[in-house]
């Protein structure tokens, strides 16, 4: 008796199990039927259509987004076309032509319509004509800086061996490519532009920005002062969907890889101190944390001094859960997410410095903060030479490097080739001064790009390390200065610019960071000290003055400019 | 009652709750026979010489060498021919002060890693989340009178709380928690935890030149602002901690008293019936069963009143000093289970004033008894003229490192002490005071 009842109970508990999925799915499926009814119903004729198939464009890139993974085949493609080694025409074919005079113009074209679509960048473009700084309302020093004829002087001409990467053939040579529109639709708005433009140049307008950075790369540039794409990325890093997120391997710190809808990249350093802390006076170079916000400021700094040779770094509020735990396929990474006793969520990863729960980052309750720097063109696209910085310091505790012991150490650099030639030394010096004015000691490597063998400039990546002390002036990094007595007169006279109380470094260093979505980036004795560090290196380059003629420390690299023309 | 004006240290001391004297102990109830302990060490103390010497001449050192030797009444030997079933050392007894002043002053002629350092044989696996006690950076320091310490240095300034996001297994280890820990154990009159005092370390003469392990030396190194460093091994290897530094020598530290030798003195470790989970989600048992205590009370050795009570008495001591991580306790294998736990490890305490983490109440609350006498004390403490922190204040500045706790930690204890007294009163009124507050007892009430 008591065994049927409780067979009955089974039963029973199982039919209502049964109904209750069945209304569950009943109910899910509900809200879409009723929207194809209001749809079909609701709106008028035409506009209707056009709804439709504006959510068509919508929906399609978020279904592959949804999809976890970005589309390997479409992303193969565009790497391609970048990448054909047969192609001979340039990133500034639209200008290649006309030469450089022509080329300024149509960059103000570009220019012109950047400003009406972006205004945080109303303060890197303005019309051509100087004018005297005038302080008030509204007044930008930044705008005023990249007025001045030393952020004017242009570059060489550009061949075809001067850039990376030639586009406009590869679309033809590869219509696939070009017909293929899935990432003009992921990125954020349906672009307007394109019918102002030439129609043959549609396709390059409609690149997603960081393939525009990608292509803007040549011989002596990162990217060109008023290159319109860079705003736009820097706001791409600082808004755009993540899709997914890898851990990267083989760094000593916690670095993640984002990529993004429109399928560029970028890589993800994690807030690890507060904008106060400093560096323990105990730590070596070394064993030092990463900072993102040192890595924002490079990228300004590096703008501010018109090197650019950092590539793009915005910051970023960044939610673990949903931009992180819940886009990576990465288990190794998602192991590692917890709940932490202040129920903010946690997370340490995987590598070889600090990833560990003592060190657990930990968001407020799921928000982190960190920085985002664009992604270089692919090493299987453009390859790089890693180049062992001749001032490297020892990494070891007790043992000493060469150069702090060998006080004529220049001069043997000197005679070693790529340093006996080009501008390689001189690069070198523009790296110690950006070093020094960020106190990052931690320069090991320095990379060019392959392509452009020894005649080209240097790229900046990891300035993690930077921005540790604010009561501290690291004169060791200055060595290279000291010991070889020469500095270019660009950056001779920028340094000089950037002393001025019109142009002061902090300034603008604080204006430019401003634009940043996490500001404020810097701490203000970090800004002080930078101003600080500006007079030790004006100072540097006069007591070299006293014991050499200008000509021999001062390389007159503006002359040399003008000559070519 | 009024405020006492004189030293409410002493006040309390001379109360006649801590001046009831029990009976001398009978010499069963010893931990040691002081005959063969002092055979014992004569004869190490000979080898041990000789091993220094050998290595002091290896080492072509030129400074003077100093013999390790001590007499009867040296403190350390005092101290463990004290230790008794029910304590580590009488109530008031000279031996512990003469012995807190030994270890601040005396010279320290050799240094070693920890037996659980070395246990561990210089391995390190980075992976697991707990690490095992012995990566934790502590070193075994001995004096002049071949006493022992265990060395902790200074991790943490007095003023940082641990971060909030910190599980109780990743928190940093206080040196003055240790110190605290000593002072408060001693002024609930549990006498479960060795003496301990506070140090400056000299790290290059009293660690670096007295290592004669040269492989100790390795760990040593002068950091950028040219302090003297070292590190734990495992932690520095696995990142997960740096090096602690001298100023550029003098390190603060913590240095608590050795126990004899497990060699003729074995202990038990037993773990905890309320231990946590060690993990980032998981829970215990007693954290969802209110009504755990009954069968922990069904499990030997807790079938015995005494061993639970001694249980909750230590529950009590880690819920003021804020301790999470007790695991395990320890016993002295020759008492068995009457005897005396030990309250050993204390330096994750006093981590966070601002908070009181009422989970380690949790044998109280859920067994809902406690000793008569611990409950006296509690409520004397709880008096304006014992006042808890401020009888900890005074018992504290004896040391010799100024403020070992900050008066926010000093504060907290009293607040602590209310809420032991609220749970207590709640149980008693659910109970009955009888069945709460229990006399020595032998088995359960009804």
């Amino acid at each position: 008796m008591k065994m049927i009842l409780v067979r009955k109970f089974r039963v029973l508990i199982l039919m209502v199990f049964l109904i209750a999925c069945t209304m569950h799915i009943m109910i899910d499926l509900l809200p879409k039927l009723e929207k194809r009814a209001t749809r079909s119903d609701g709106e008028v004729g035409c506009s209707c259509t056009h709804n439709l198939n504006e959510d068509w464009g919508k929906q399609r890139p978020k279904n592959t987004a949804e999809s976890g993974w970005p589309n390997k085949h479409t992303l193969r493609i565009l790497q391609d076309f970048s990448s054909d080694p047969s192609s001979n025409l340039t990133s500034h074919s639209l200008e290649k032509i006309t030469g450089i005079m022509d080329k300024n113009d149509s960059f103000k074209k570009l220019e012109q319509r950047e400003t009406v679509k972006d205004s945080n960048n109303k303060q890197l473009i303005q019309d051509g004509s100087i004018k005297k700084p005038q302080p008030g309302l509204g007044y930008s020093r930044l705008a005023a800086l990249f007025q001045h004829p030393l952020y004017k002087s242009a570059i060489p001409e550009l061949t075809e061996d001067d850039v990376l990467f030639n586009v406009n053939s590869d679309i033809r040579f590869n219509p696939k490519a070009a017909e293929n529109q899935d990432w003009q639709n992921v990125g954020n708005e349906p672009n307007e532009e394109e019918e102002f433009l030439p129609t043959g140049e549609a396709h390059v307008d409609s690149y997603p920005n960081w393939l525009k950075f990608h292509i803007g790369i040549n011989r002596y540039e990162l990217y060109s002062r008023q290159n319109p794409a860079i705003g736009a990325l820097l706001q791409d890093l600082s808004s755009q969907k993540i899709t997914s997120v890898a851990m990267k391997s083989g760094g000593t710190q916690l670095k993640l890889i984002m990529t993004f809808q429109n399928y560029g990249q970028a890589l993800f350093k994690p807030m690890k101190q507060t904008r106060e802390q400093e560096t323990p006076p105990d730590f070596f170079y070394f064993s030092d944390y990463e900072r993102h916000n040192a890595e924002i400021a490079a990228f300004h700094l590096d703008r501010i001094l018109d090197f650019r040779r950092v590539p793009p770094v915005a910051g970023r509020l960044v939610n673990m859960t949903k931009e992180i735990r819940d886009v990576t396929r990465d288990k190794k990474l998602w192991r590692t997410f917890f709940i932490s006793p202040a129920n903010n969520i946690c997370f340490y990863g995987e590598c070889s410095y600090y990833c560990s729960t003592e060190h657990a980052l930990c968001g407020k309750p799921d928000q982190i903060e960190g920085s985002l720097a664009a992604f270089l063109p692919d090493l299987s696209l453009a390859k790089r030479k890693t180049w062992r910085n001749p001032w490297r310091r020892s990494y070891h505790k007790r043992k000493k490097a060469e150069w702090e012991v060998d006080t004529d150490y220049c001069e043997g650099v000197k005679q070693t080739p790529p340093y006996d030639g080009g501008t390689r030394l001189l690069d070198v010096i523009d790296m110690t001064v950006f070093d020094f004015l960020m106190g990052n000691m931690d320069r090991h490597h320095y990379e060019t790009f392959e392509k452009f063998g020894n005649e080209t400039f240097i790229i900046h990546l990891d300035n993690g390390r930077g921005f540790g002390k604010y009561t501290h002036d690291e004169l060791s990094i200055l060595v290279p200065l000291n010991q070889c007595c020469r500095i270019k007169k660009s950056t001779y006279l920028r340094l000089q610019l950037l002393a001025k109380e019109e142009y002061k470094l902090s300034k603008l260093m604080e204006e430019s960071l401003q634009m940043d979505k996490i500001t404020p980036i810097l701490f203000q004795p970090h800004l002080d000290a930078m101003d600080r560090r500006l007079r030790i290196i004006l100072k540097a380059v006069s007591d070299c003055l006293e014991k050499l003629s200008y000509d021999n420390v001062v390389e007159n690299d503006l002359d040399s400019d003008l000559n070519n023309k | 009652t009024m405020d006492y004006n004189g030293s409410k240290l002493q006040h309390l001391f001379s109360h006649h709750l801590y001046t009831v004297q029990p009976t001398k102990p009978p010499a069963h109830h010893l931990l040691l026979n002081a005959h063969e302990t002092i055979r014992y060490h004569r004869k190490r103390i000979i080898s041990f010489n000789r091993r220094r010497r050998s290595h002091h001449v290896d080492q072509n050192g030129t400074s003077q060498f100093i013999n390790a030797d001590f007499d009867f009444y040296t403190p350390w030997l005092q101290f463990h021919l004290g230790i008794s079933k029910d304590a580590l050392y009488p109530r008031s007894s000279p031996v512990v002060e003469q012995l807190l002043e030994k270890i601040s002053n005396l010279t320290i002629i050799h240094a070693d890693y920890s037996p659980d350092d070395k246990a561990l044989n210089g391995e390190c696996d980075c992976s697991p989340i707990v690490k095992p006690s012995g990566t934790h950076l502590k070193l075994v320091l001995r004096f002049q009178d071949f006493g022992k310490a265990m060395f902790k240095p200074m991790k943490q300034n007095r003023e940082d709380e641990t971060p909030e996001d910190f599980f109780y297994f990743v928190d940093f280890q206080r040196h003055n928690a240790e110190i605290a820990a000593f002072h408060l154990d001693r002024i609930l009159d549990f006498r479960r935890v060795p003496p301990v005092s506070g140090r400056l370390i000299n790290v290059t003469e009293d660690i670096f030149l007295a290592a004669g392990n040269s492989e100790l030396q390795t760990v040593f190194f002068l950091s950028p602002a040219d302090n003297v460093c070292f590190f734990s091994k495992c932690l520095y290897m696995c990142k997960t901690e740096y090096a602690v530094c001298g100023d550029p020598h003098i390190i603060e530290g913590s240095l608590s008293a050795y126990l004899p030798s497990l060699s003729y003195a074995p202990r038990h470790s037993v773990p905890n019936p309320w231990i946590r989970s060690y993990t980032f989600t998981g829970k215990e048992e007693w954290e969802m069963n209110p009504s755990y205590c009954d069968s922990v009370k069904h499990l030997h050795p807790y079938t015995n009143p005494r061993r639970l009570l001694n249980i909750i008495d230590m529950a009590i001591f880690d819920f003021l000093i804020g301790n999470m991580d007790r695991h395990h306790y320890e016993i002295f294998t020759k008492f068995g289970d009457d005897g005396l736990l030990l309250h050993l490890d204390n330096a994750r305490g006093f981590g966070r004033h601002s908070q009181d983490e009422l989970s380690i109440l949790a044998p109280l609350y859920q067994c809902c008894m406690v000793k008569d006498d611990t409950w006296q004390r509690l409520n004397l403490l709880a008096l304006p003229e014992y006042r808890l922190s401020d009888v900890m204040r005074e018992s504290l500045s004896a040391d010799p490192l100024p403020d070992v706790l900050t008066e926010p930690h000093l504060l907290a204890l009293d607040r602590r002490l209310q809420r032991i007294l609220e749970v207590v009163r709640q149980c008693a009124q659910t109970y009955g005071e009888e069945k709460v507050v229990l006399k020595n007892m032998r088995k359960f009430p009804r």
